[in-house]
Parts: structure tokens; C-alpha cells; sequence
């Protein structure tokens, strides 16, 4: 006897049983892929994803609010990166500090505020100021001031003023997407990327790494030992300088216990080579350079940033050397009176110079070398942006044109 | 494409949905387009697929004609095309160096060939159709896709099984339609056999490759360890590679010729022949053996015939001394069996530790498994270019020294790589496997399992490959064949 056919209706009624019965029992499997996927992100061996493993313990110390060891083999820059990525977006900072090693003293007690972190990074040239607040601004943790120590190389159009150490690729893809100047960037290829979650053998690595690391002391992904610790004891008395939680730097004791001779002595010493300082050939103001620094600012208004520029200081000897060969450095004095117009023009907050003979108070022994200043020599200038935002807010603007620095050899001093 | 890549893994799902998406006229069509997508994404097989489709185009025809011919000339002449055909491509691209250096010496001129993958398989498929319709035993299949889809089948045309036209060919004609315990049990085959390949091959293989790769450094133990642990590694290797093809062919609806049966409990070296590589033991014995004879004639005939059966199957291997003296040995080793077998029967009678059943049953298969691996010493030196007599050399060496101090031996091999994971899955996981497998086909077996013992392995078993799988480290050693 011929079978009757079922109705439509079952037959749909079957399939959509079946349907749902296979997906069911795919999602039974579902966790096997999910916990291998989330395990290689989150412990992330090789840092495709969560940056380096070196670089990542810095920060997670510092996000824990811990000072930490060695700050001479730290890659700053990696440190950046992975500081705005891993920062908690309801406690971003309300203020940061970009520039180089020369606003590494800045902290909190010289900003006048607990919410602060300073971004800077040894040897900082214009790239690396961008990409800092960039970077913020990409991981949509914008601080509402930034203090930004200018070096005067960031004024300076040459190769000469650039640090290889800086993310020029970062730097373009700032340029281009946010400043809409054309640089060739191109998206990188995500894809590649992300198929390393999906690779078994790199989730194998990870458990690999994840057990080793469980006992014992840390060790990057060749198996070295990762050199950057807790702080122990007083930070005031370590050996070796330390990455305060605030981001700023303390040298070690030994270093910044110098006596004047031998600060003088590192004076002299940097002036016979400030070229290497991004300063070779530096006779006059880079155009472009100018422009970007304008761009700059008002990017950072436009995100809601108000930026509060810092001039820090050279050493007494220091200064008077390069002023004896003023036509050689001609670029580097005309970076101040330059900032000096930009700020009365603009009504942007500006504190510091870079001569510091017309600063109240700065003494020899304010200083470290002939390039960086200590904290208390910054807050003999520096309000903190509690006040410098009230004055700017008053439209009180001191010490921007009423203070002019020494540009000639006849304003020389004799040593 | 090889089985243990995620990139087979994806063609291999887009397969299978849009294979079931399909109508039923369009999916045999798509499938050899599938096959040929997976051939052809080796650069090295883009090169040579005219051989395939050579063999394709040429057995058909003559498949065809032999068919329509009444004439026996006109037959044999046909069957001759085919042979010469199939023969000629799989002699020339494997074997011509070979002899061309075993007869002239160092003056041969060698070619560079390089093979091209599944060679001996696709060959071997196609001449087997030509045979069985010479010999009447099979109708000539009048549709090309049809056949053209027979020869290039993707789960099998790699790595086996080698499949008939009997067995296949008709399932192509059937209309396939989702079946979920099809997809299901295909799926779990599949993983089945990824666990045996990448969780205890490869593992095994660091061991193994590391003994064999110093081997004249290496004392009596360790040889004997990794030789004894060779024929497990090949095993798992190859019936992985052949869980993998079953399992994926199921999913498709299909289902493959099984080309093992559980061989290591086989209790004489006969029965584990019986077992092992089924497709190309059954395609010598229908082929080669029984034609010229097989044990129906005389004594000294019926054992040159088994011999020279041995012999073939060691070349079908690889063209090297090695392959052929395995074969040999082999042949040889099943001789001396049937020769001693009233003697060993005699004196199993008398022997008291056998009313014991189970302690003869695991007496025999341990001997058999010993003999086996003694065997493949050849094998495993051709593959991993030791020195054979080296090996066997040295297989006597260094035991007084195990016996005194048994750690070193441990601490040695652990170092060499048989300590930790290789170690637990030996103990864990590989006793679970050939328990499972001796209960008969795995895809079965675990549909009478209940649920909860299901998900239990389903997890256990991706875990395992999650865990302690090799990936992306080696192909499949019967895919060079």
C-alpha cells in the first residue's frame, strides 16, 4: 500500500525540530571554542593582542597603583600603549602629562591633583606627544587637561629632531584619520591578527606560559625573566630609578643626591653635546611644524582636552653656552618667544622657560644635569591646573609675554 | 589540502552545508568540483592533475569498451590501455628512478619527479574498476561525472581507504539526504580520528624520530622502545588519517570501505594482515593473489604467491630497499608461521600457562605485535633515513646497563621526549582508544552510549586535541604513498 505523504505542515514542523535540535547540540560545544579563544586573548603570549609581556607588567603594576623597578630598560612607548589600552575608563585621569624625559618630574604633587598620570616619555619628539593623547583619544579615555611640557625640537622641521624610538606608524595614522593630512597609511590587516585566537597551537603556547608563569617569577615569552617588579621599601631610597604609579620618574638616590659640581659637571658636559638633543642644524622654525602644534591644541579642544603648556628650564650653564653660540641655535630662541605669541594669542595657559635666569627662585640645585629640572623647581613656576585653569578661565594669563628669555651672547652671564 | 589543517576544516563545513543546500541533480556535480578544489590546492598536484584526469578519462573509456566487446583481443586489449595507463603513471612518477638506479648503479640518470599525492590510491582505484569489469563482476558506469567522482572522491583519494566501484559508485546513484545520525556519527569519527593522529601519532613521533634520527648513538631499549612504539605511531597515524575519510565521507551521506579491525588484537601475524590496511590487502588478494592462485595449488606456489604479495605491498610503499625488504620480511614472517604451525599447536598443548585463556590470549598478541614491530624496522628506517642495520645492530646492545640502572633509561626517554604528556597519553588515552576499537566501529559504539558518557568523551576527546594535539606540525604518513 502507497504511503500518504505527510502534510506540508509536518514536514515543516520536522525540519524546524531538526533544526533546532542540531543547533542545540552545537552549542553544547560551543564553550570548547569560547574558553580557548578567550584564554589566548587573555593571557596573549606573543602580546598580539595585549601588548608585550614586559610592557604589560609595568602596567598592571601601575594600574595597581604600585611604583615600579627599572625604569631604565622600560619601553616607555610600549608602556603608553598599553597603559591607555588597559585603563579603566571610569577612572581615567582628569590630567596627563606629555613631552619627553623633561616632564618626567611633573607628578601629582606638581600638578596639584590625585587624577593624574604622566604619559612622558624619554626622548620625545613631536610623534610621541601626538600619539600619546592619540592614543587616549582612540581608547576613548581623554583626559579633561593636558599638561604638555614643549621640548623646543618639537619646533624643529628636520630629520634631525625625529627619535627612532617614536611610532611613526601610529603618527601617520594619526595624521591621516584625525588631522586629514594625506601620509600614504594604510589600515593594517586585522585578519592575521585575530586568527591567532583561533589557532590551537598558539592557544597551547599561552597554557604553556600560563603554567610556567603560575609558580614563580615572571618570565617573558623566550622564557627570560621579566626584570620590572613592585617597588619594595621607601622610593625615595632605591638604587636604581623607579617609574612612580603616577607615571612620572625618580631618579635613583645616588643620582639625585649630586653635588653641584657634579650637576655642573653633567651641565657642561650635555653642552658640549646638546646636538645630540634633536637640536643639530636648528636655526629656525619648522613651518609645518608650527601648523601641526596649532592642530595639535585644537584637536585636543575639540575632544573636550584643555591643554596647559610647560616650559621647563635648562641648566644656568647650560643655557649661557648655547647662548654664546646663539647663531648656531638660533631655531631653539625663537621656540619661546613663538610659544610665547601662540599662547597670548590663543589664551592658552603657559607657565615655565626655558631660561632659567628670568624664572623666580631657580637655582643650580634645582637641577639634576643640564637638561631636567626637579619637581620643586616645577612648582616654583607651575601652580598646578587648578589654578592655571582658574587663570585662564579669568583670562589671567602671567608670565606669558611680561617674561622674555635671553636670546644673545651679550645676555650672557660669565661662569 | 591536508585533514589536519584548519583550512580542510573550513572547506570541509562549507562542503557539507552547501552540499545538503543543493539540489539532488547538482550535488555529484558539486562534490567533484569539491574534489578537485581539494586536489588541486597543493601547487604540486595543480601541476600533475592531468595524470589524474588522464587515469579518469582512460580507465572510463576503456571500461566502456571492454563492456561492449564480445571479442576477448578487443577485451584484453582494452584491459592492457587501462593497466598500461594506470601502471605506466604510477611505475614512472614512483618507481622509475628506482629501478633505473638498481640497474644501471651510479651511471642511471635520474629524473626529477616528484609525485603527485594519492598517486598509488587514485591509480590503484581506477585499474580496480577496469579489472572488475573485465572480469564481469561489475556493469561499466555510463555517466563520466559519476565515475570522475568514483576516482577523485576528496575524503579518500589521499590517504585511502582505497575504495571499489562496487562499493561506491552505487551510494553516488542513491540520493543522499541529511540524516542526522549520519552527520553526527561522521562528525565524531572525524574527531576520533584527529585525536589518534594529532594527540598520539605526533606526540609519539617526537620520541620516535629523535631515536631513529640518532639511532647509531642510541643503546638496545631505547631502539627497542621506539620500534616497539613505531607500529602504535603508524597505526594511529594511518587508521587517524582513515577515521578522518569515513567519517567525512559519512557526514556527506557516504559511507567508505573500512581499511582497519582493531589489528593489534589479532592473535597470529595472519589474522593481523587481515586487519590491517584492509582496502589494500583486499585489492592485492582479489587482484595478484587469487589470480595467480592463491593457496588453491601447490604448496611452494601458494607461498611464492604470498610472498610475492608481500613483496608488492612493500613497494606500493615507496620505491627504497627499505619498503621492499619490509614487505619481505613480512612475507616471510607469515611463512615461517604456517611452517611452524603444527609445532606451536603441539606444544600450546602441553604448555600449562595457557589454560590460562586470557593470559594466551594477551601471550599472543604481544608476540604478534613484537614480531610486527620487528618488521617494521625496515619501514620506520626508510622513513626516518636511519640505517636499518644499524637499528637491528643495535637492538642487542645496552641491556645489561637497563637492567642495572633502569632510571637512566627513564630520565633518557623522557628527555628524548616520552615523559609527561606522551606519557599520560599513553597510559590514558591510547589503552582507552583500542579498548573502544576492539568493540567494533566507533561511530556505532557511541551511539550506545547514553548521553551523559557521550558528552563526556565528546568534551574529553576535544579537550585532548585542545590540549595536547600537535598542530600544524605533520602530514599524514600514508599521504606520501
Amino acid at each position: 500500500m502507497k504511503r500518504k505523504k505527510d502534510s506540508f505542515g509536518l514536514r515543516l514542523a520536522r525540519r524546524l525540530f531538526l533544526g533546532t535540535k542540531i543547533l542545540f547540540k552545537l552549542a553544547l560545544l560551543l564553550p570548547i571554542p569560547i574558553f580557548m579563544v578567550a584564554f589566548s586573548y587573555k593571557v596573549d603570549r606573543s602580546g598580539l593582542f595585549q601588548g608585550d609581556l614586559a610592557p604589560r607588567q609595568v602596567v598592571d603594576l601601575l594600574l595597581e597603583g604600585k611604583d615600579v623597578t627599572n625604569f631604565e630598560q622600560m619601553d616607555e612607548r610600549q608602556i603608553v600603549r598599553l597603559y591607555t589600552q588597559n585603563l579603566d575608563p571610569d577612572n581615567v585621569p582628569i590630567s596627563m602629562g606629555v613631552g619627553s624625559s623633561r616632564v618626567l618630574q611633573v607628578t601629582r604633587e606638581v600638578a596639584d591633583t590625585d587624577s593624574f598620570f604622566n604619559l612622558g616619555v624619554t626622548g620625545a619628539d613631536v610623534r610621541d606627544v601626538m600619539t600619546s593623547y592619540y592614543l587616549c583619544v582612540k581608547e576613548g579615555k581623554i583626559p579633561q587637561v593636558l599638561i604638555w611640557s614643549v621640548d623646543p625640537w618639537v619646533l624643529y622641521g628636520s630629520e634631525a629632531a625625529l627619535d627612532s624610538r617614536a611610532d611613526s606608524e601610529l603618527y601617520n595614522e594619526f595624521l591621516q584619520q584625525v588631522l586629514g593630512i594625506d601620509t600614504g597609511y594604510e589600515e593594517p590587516d586585522q585578519v592575521e591578527l585575530w586568527k591567532a585566537l583561533a589557532d590551537p597551537a598558539y592557544f597551547q603556547g599561552n597554557m604553556e606560559y600560563y603554567f610556567r608563569n603560575r609558580q614563580g617569577a615572571l618570565t617573558d615569552d623566550s622564557g627570560q625573566l621579566i626584570p620590572f617588579t613592585e617597588v619594595q621599601g621607601d622610593p625615595c631610597q632605591q638604587s636604581a630609578t623607579i617609574k612612580r604609579s603616577d607615571g612620572s620618574v625618580l631618579y635613583d638616590v645616588a643620582f639625585r643626591s649630586h653635588t653641584s659640581d657634579q650637576i655642573l659637571s653633567d651641565a657642561i658636559a650635555q653642552s658640549e653635546t646638546f646636538n645630540s638633543l634633536h637640536m643639530e642644524g636648528f636655526t629656525e622654525l619648522g613651518e609645518t611644524e608650527c601648523r601641526a602644534f596649532d592642530a595639535f591644541i585644537r584637536y585636543a579642544e575639540t575632544q573636550g582636552t584643555r591643554v596647559i603648556l610647560l616650559l621647563t628650564p635648562f641648566h644656568p650653564f647650560l643655557y649661557d653656552t648655547l647662548l654664546s653660540r646663539a647663531e648656531n641655535y638660533s631655531g631653539f630662541f625663537q621656540v619661546e618667544n613663538w610659544i610665547r605669541q601662540y599662547a597670548e594669542d590663543t589664551g592658552t595657559p603657559l607657565y615655565g622657560s626655558y631660561d632659567p635666569l628670568i624664572l623666580d627662585g631657580i637655582k643650580e640645585s634645582d637641577f639634576y644635569d643640564g637638561v631636567h629640572c626637579t619637581s620643586e623647581a616645577l612648582e616654583k613656576f607651575f601652580p598646578g591646573i587648578w589654578q592655571a585653569l582658574e587663570e585662564a578661565y579669568k583670562g589671567i594669563t602671567p608670565h606669558v609675554l611680561s617674561l622674555k628669555n635671553r636670546t644673545t651672547a651679550a645676555e650672557r652671564i660669565s661662569w | 589540502m591536508d585533514f589536519n589543517t584548519l583550512i580542510f576544516l573550513g572547506f570541509f563545513a562549507g562542503t557539507a552545508v552547501v552540499y545538503y543546500a543543493l539540489p539532488k541533480v547538482l550535488k555529484p556535480l558539486f562534490l567533484l568540483s569539491a574534489s578537485y578544489c581539494f586536489y588541486l590546492y597543493k601547487p604540486e598536484n595543480a601541476r600533475l592533475v592531468t595524470l589524474l584526469i588522464s587515469a579518469t578519462v582512460i580507465t572510463w573509456c576503456s571500461g566502456l569498451a571492454i563492456a561492449a566487446s564480445r571479442k576477448l583481443w578487443v577485451r584484453r586489449l582494452f584491459l592492457c590501455i587501462a593497466a598500461l595507463t594506470c601502471g605506466g603513471i604510477l611505475f614512472f612518477y614512483k618507481y622509475f628512478n628506482f629501478f633505473n638506479s638498481v640497474l644501471w648503479g651510479e651511471r642511471a640518470t635520474l629524473l626529477d619527479l616528484s609525485a603527485p599525492l594519492g598517486l598509488s590510491y587514485f591509480t590503484f582505484q581506477s585499474l580496480s574498476y577496469t579489472l572488475d569489469i573485465y572480469q564481469k563482476k561489475l556493469r561499466p558506469e555510463k555517466n563520466f561525472l559519476y565515475y570522475a567522482l568514483f576516482v577523485s572522491f576528496f575524503p579518500c583519494i589521499f590517504t585511502g581507504p582505497i575504495e571499489r566501484a562496487g562499493h561506491l559508485l552505487p551510494q553516488f546513484h542513491r540520493p543522499r539526504r541529511f540524516s542526522y545520525q549520519g552527520v553526527s556519527g561522521g562528525a565524531f569519527r572525524m574527531l576520533w580520528g584527529y585525536v589518534k593522529k594529532m594527540v598520539i601519532a605526533d606526540n609519539l613521533d617526537v620520541f620516535i624520530s629523535a631515536v631513529y634520527g640518532s639511532a647509531n648513538q642510541m643503546d638496545g631499549p631505547m631502539l627497542a622502545a621506539a620500534s616497539l612504539l613505531f607500529s602504535l605511531r603508524l597505526y594511529m597515524d594511518f587508521s587517524g588519517a582513515c577515521d578522518i575519510a569515513i567519517g567525512s565521507a559519512r557526514v556527506l551521506g557516504y559511507d567508505l570501505l573500512e581499511n582497519f579491525n582493531a589489528p593489534f588484537a589479532a592473535t597470529t601475524f595472519a589474522d593481523l594482515w587481515r586487519r590491517w590496511h584492509m582496502s589494500l590487502t583486499g585489492w592485492f588478494r582479489d587482484y595478484i593473489y587469487f589470480p595467480l592462485g592463491g593457496s588453491r595449488c601447490a604448496p611452494a606456489r601458494h607461498y611464492a604467491n604470498l610472498l610475492l604479495v608481500f613483496v608488492v605491498s612493500g613497494l606500493w610503499h615507496g620505491a627504497a630497499w627499505g619498503y621492499l625488504l619490509w614487505g619481505l620480511s613480512c612475507g616471510l614472517v607469515q611463512l615461517i608461521g604456517r611452517f611452524t604451525l603444527p609445532a606451536r599447536q603441539r606444544i600450546a598443548r602441553h604448555n600449562l600457562l595457557y589454560r590460562s585463556s586470557l593470559f594466551q590470549l594477551w601471550w599472543q598478541r604481544s608476540i604478534v605485535y613484537i614480531l610486527f614491530s620487528l618488521c617494521f624496522i625496515f619501514f620506520a628506517c626508510a622513513l626516518y633515513g636511519a640505517d636499518t642495520a644499524v637499528v637491528y645492530g643495535g637492538l642487542l646492545t645496552g641491556w645489561a646497563d637497563f637492567f642495572r640502572e633502569p632510571s637512566l633509561f627513564a630520565g633518557t626517554a623522557a628527555g628524548l621526549g616520552l615523559g609527561g604528556v606522551t606519557g599520560l597519553i599513553l597510559l590514558l588515552l591510547t589503552p582507552i582508544i583500542l579498548t573502544v576499537e576492539g568493540q567494533g566501529r566507533v561511530s556505532d559504539w557511541i551511539r550506545r552510549q547514553n548521553w551523559a558518557l557521550r558528552w563526556t568523551l565528546y568534551y574529553g576527546l576535544a579537550a585532548a586535541l585542545l590540549f595536547f594535539g600537535a598542530f600544524g606540525q605533520s602530514a599524514f604518513i600514508y599521504q606520501q604513498y
